[in-house]
């Protein structure tokens, strides 16, 4: 019984170093990318919470708990790559939130078309580093039958989907409240929170 | 009474095929149960396992995970073929997991019930094609695509701008020369040639979650004949000290232009943005082929755009979109290649990026690919190679040789193809190769290995050879009285030859001598020595091998000098 804890610290060690050096051979090529990327989505946060002065306080009784899915981070540890998916999902869905025809001149246009743009371009950022992996990793046609048939890995799958149902909360609430000036603001508050949110995880990624 | 009760269990018996209740033996569950599942199409097939068919019906529910109910399937009760669409269901969401059971009914009997294993909509669901419309011009083909499913579509609510479209075009002569391109919503298929059919079948396709959608069906179109006017091309824009410069070419001279611009994003939201182009100021009713207009005029962001000639009646087509980010700097600096010798007649290659960069601190927003050029100092072949990395080595090289590296930076994507100037050269001589630094490590430890063996060797040999050749002439100290005037001889060499020492007698008779040792003096030893002389007693060398012969005078004693040493 003694001689197990043993070879278990034996053989830990040496995996701990394979570990270390397999994530540095790993790691995707993007790096550049990454710290454009982070200083884009930082920009974003402040655009976001510059589209008002300030939040109406009437609107607080109407406010609602979305549930951001905070939990996407446990299931596993997260390679960076989930990650950067996740914020490609992120990215994606608050575009299209903020690309709808419906503001009723909510906000200052000036200000809502800097939001889009500065979307747009963490999209672009993020579409680069995603497209690149794509090309290095899979074949086309890999791509078309993966993609037809049901996900297979399921770790991924599961935190796309609770993305997306994070979002479609965010999408009825919206539709429900008739696209009100008091709705957009709540979603504009529930959006910079996920912003920061993500800001965080990959902050932490980098310091891997 | 024996017999009525024989008949009716005979009756019973015979007849209870008849009283069973229905749902036994007759009617079974369906099988190989699939759902499939296209936009906002839903569809469930099964196989009937019941070998006639008549007079059976299938019906289907579905529960909603978390809920207690089954209900009824809209457009699956009582159905008689094997397959159903039941797209008219409410669900409240895609993204939750809902559970079907569908079974096989035939009068009042029905079969037990089948449950399919639960399953989320979302992920079943398999992207339709999306709708083309095209529109032609002489060197460009328009192309209006709506995104799969209706506008109302309840899948890909959340999802009408995240689908990229996949085109693929081809000349209707040569289905070889095939072209595939990833599009917008509304987009235009340039460097086509006039009065050609093209064929193309779009796909739509979403990044996360992966998924790939149909092709549409082969539409074709032909190109119409030449314009009068061409469109300007190559169309360039830069960065100068707080403006932009807008070039074009353009065949003709006498011109005006007009240039436009739209917001980037607009363009991956479907739907028509021709109503969203503005002038660039500076740049309307221009006569030369570039406009300069203040860089406050696009704030931090991306940008098409594109521009158009007319003289007067007839205006050009409008150009190709030209895609613009601030953040990027057009121009492309020359990287700063540093190279070191290492170990082993390599050489290590450093690049980093120019240390000057203009008002923006990025300057790179597309990874850049750097084109080194790789020679030795004296010869002129050269060898070039593409690497994406910024630290990378030469292998392998010759030793004590000089080589000479230089670089420069390259952006290749769809957009454009960009290259920098190359960077100055470098050139750094390898060091001295790795065999003559081996053999010197190996040289070196294993003179660290070998010398204490070679130190103890010498030793014991000397230690030996001592022994042998020049022995200690320090008797042992207990036969010290005995032998302290003679010297010890060694029992190797004594055997060959007699000893003998001369010896002189020097007085006689109770004379107190003082015998004179060689060595080293010792105080007892002289005591006694003196007192063993006073003795009459023999004082003589026992040992025969010293040789040196006394006289038969025992008595006397004789202060023996060594002569010899």
């Amino acid at each position: 019984m003694r001689a197990k804890p043993d070879v278990i610290r034996k053989c830990l060690w040496p995996a701990c170093l394979v570990g270390l050096f397999v994530t540095g051979l790993v790691s995707p090529d993007c790096n550049l990318l990454n710290t454009h990327l982070s200083r884009v989505s930082w920009q974003n946060l402040r655009l976001l919470s510059r589209m008002s002065s300030s939040f109406p306080v009437e609107c607080l009784r109407e406010s609602k708990a979305f549930e951001l899915p905070q939990e996407i981070l446990s299931y596993t540890r997260p390679l960076k790559r989930d990650i950067q998916e996740a914020f490609y999902e992120m990215s994606i869905q608050a575009f299209n939130i903020f690309t709808r025809d419906t503001f009723r001149s909510t906000w200052e246009e000036k200000l809502l078309r800097q939001v889009q743009m500065g979307l747009d371009q963490q999209l672009q950022f993020l579409e680069q580093c995603l497209h690149e992996e794509e090309e290095e990793n899979e074949d086309v046609e890999d791509m078309e039958e993966a993609g037809r048939k049901r996900s297979g890995a399921a770790v991924p799958a599961l935190r796309s989907l609770e993305l997306r149902r994070y979002f479609n909360r965010i999408d009825k609430f919206l539709k429900d409240k008739e696209h009100s000036r008091c709705a957009w603001e709540i979603v504009r508050v529930e959006i910079r929170r996920c912003f920061y949110f993500f800001q965080k995880l990959t902050a932490l990624l980098r310091r891997k | 009474m024996l017999a009525f009760l024989g008949a009716t269990t005979l009756m019973l018996v015979a007849g209870a095929p008849w009283v069973l209740p229905a749902g036994g033996t007759d009617l079974r569950s369906p099988e190989n149960v699939t759902v499939s599942i296209t936009d906002d199409n839903f569809t469930l097939k099964w196989d009937s396992s019941s070998e006639s068919v008549r007079n059976v019906t299938f019906s289907a529910d579905y529960q909603i995970t978390g809920m207690d109910n089954w209900i009824k399937l809209p457009g699956c009760q009582y159905i008689t073929s094997t397959e159903c669409n039941f797209s008219s269901v409410k669900l409240k969401s895609v993204y939750e997991k809902i559970k079907l059971r569908i079974r096989a009914e035939k009068g009042n009997s029905t079969s037990p019930w089948f449950e399919v294993d639960p399953f989320i909509p979302f992920q079943e669901a398999q992207i339709g094609p999306p709708d083309v419309h095209l529109e032609a011009e002489d060197k460009a083909i328009k192309i209006s695509l709506s995104p799969p499913g209706t506008k109302k579509s309840v899948m890909w609510a959340m999802d009408s701008s995240s689908f990229v479209y996949s085109l693929v075009i081809w000349k209707n002569s040569s289905r070889l020369e095939e072209r595939t391109k990833t599009v917008y919503p509304r987009d235009k298929i340039h460097k086509l040639s006039p009065e050609t059919t093209y064929c193309l079948k779009v796909k739509a396709r979403l990044r996360s979650p992966r998924k790939d959608g149909f092709y549409s069906p082969v539409y074709c179109i032909k190109t119409t004949a030449k314009h009068q006017l061409p469109s300007p091309e190559n169309v360039e824009i830069n960065a100068e000290n707080q403006v932009y410069v807008l070039k074009w070419n353009y065949t003709y001279e006498n011109m005006t232009f007009q240039a436009q611009w739209l917001h980037a994003f607009l363009k991956k939201i479907p739907g028509d943005h021709s109503d969203k182009w503005k002038q660039i100021p500076n740049c309307e009713n221009v006569r030369t082929p570039r406009c300069v207009f203040p860089q406050s005029v696009f704030p931090k962001g991306i940008y098409f755009i594109r521009v158009q000639a007319s003289n007067g009646n007839n205006a050009s087509l409008w150009s190709e979109e030209k895609k613009f980010n601030t953040e990027m700097q057009t121009i492309l600096l020359p990287p700063v290649v540093n190279m070191r010798p290492i170990n082993n007649a390599s050489l290590r290659v450093c690049i980093s990026a120019p240390t000057e960069s203009e008002n923006n601190s990025v300057n790179q927003l597309y990874p850049l690919i750097y084109e080194v050029i790789f020679r030795e100092n004296t010869s002129n072949t050269e060898r070039k190679v593409l690497e994406k990395r910024t630290d990378f080595t030469f292998p392998n090289l010759k030793p004590l040789t000089v080589y000479c590296v230089k670089a420069r930076a390259l952006i290749e994507n769809d957009k454009w193809n960009k290259s920098s100037v190359f960077s100055d050269t470098v050139c750094e001589k390898t060091k001295p190769g790795s065999t003559s630094k081996a053999s010197l490590i190996a040289g070196i430890c294993a003179a660290v290995l070998f010398i204490p063996v070679v130190i103890y060797g010498v030793k014991f040999l000397w230690q030996c050879i001592s022994y042998v050749f020049f022995p200690s002439s320090k008797p042992p100290s207990t036969l010290d009285e005995c032998f302290s005037e003679q010297p010890l001889k060694n029992l190797l060499l004594s055997t060959s030859e007699e000893q003998t020492e001369r010896c002189f007698i020097i007085e006689n008779t109770n004379s107190v001598t003082i015998m004179e040792e060689n060595d080293q003096i010792d105080e007892d030893h002289r005591k006694y020595s003196s007192q063993t002389s006073r003795d009459s007693g023999v004082y003589s060398n026992e040992d025969e091998n010293s040789g040196c012969k006394i006289g038969e005078d025992e008595s006397q004693l004789a202060g023996v000098f060594k002569l010899d040493s």
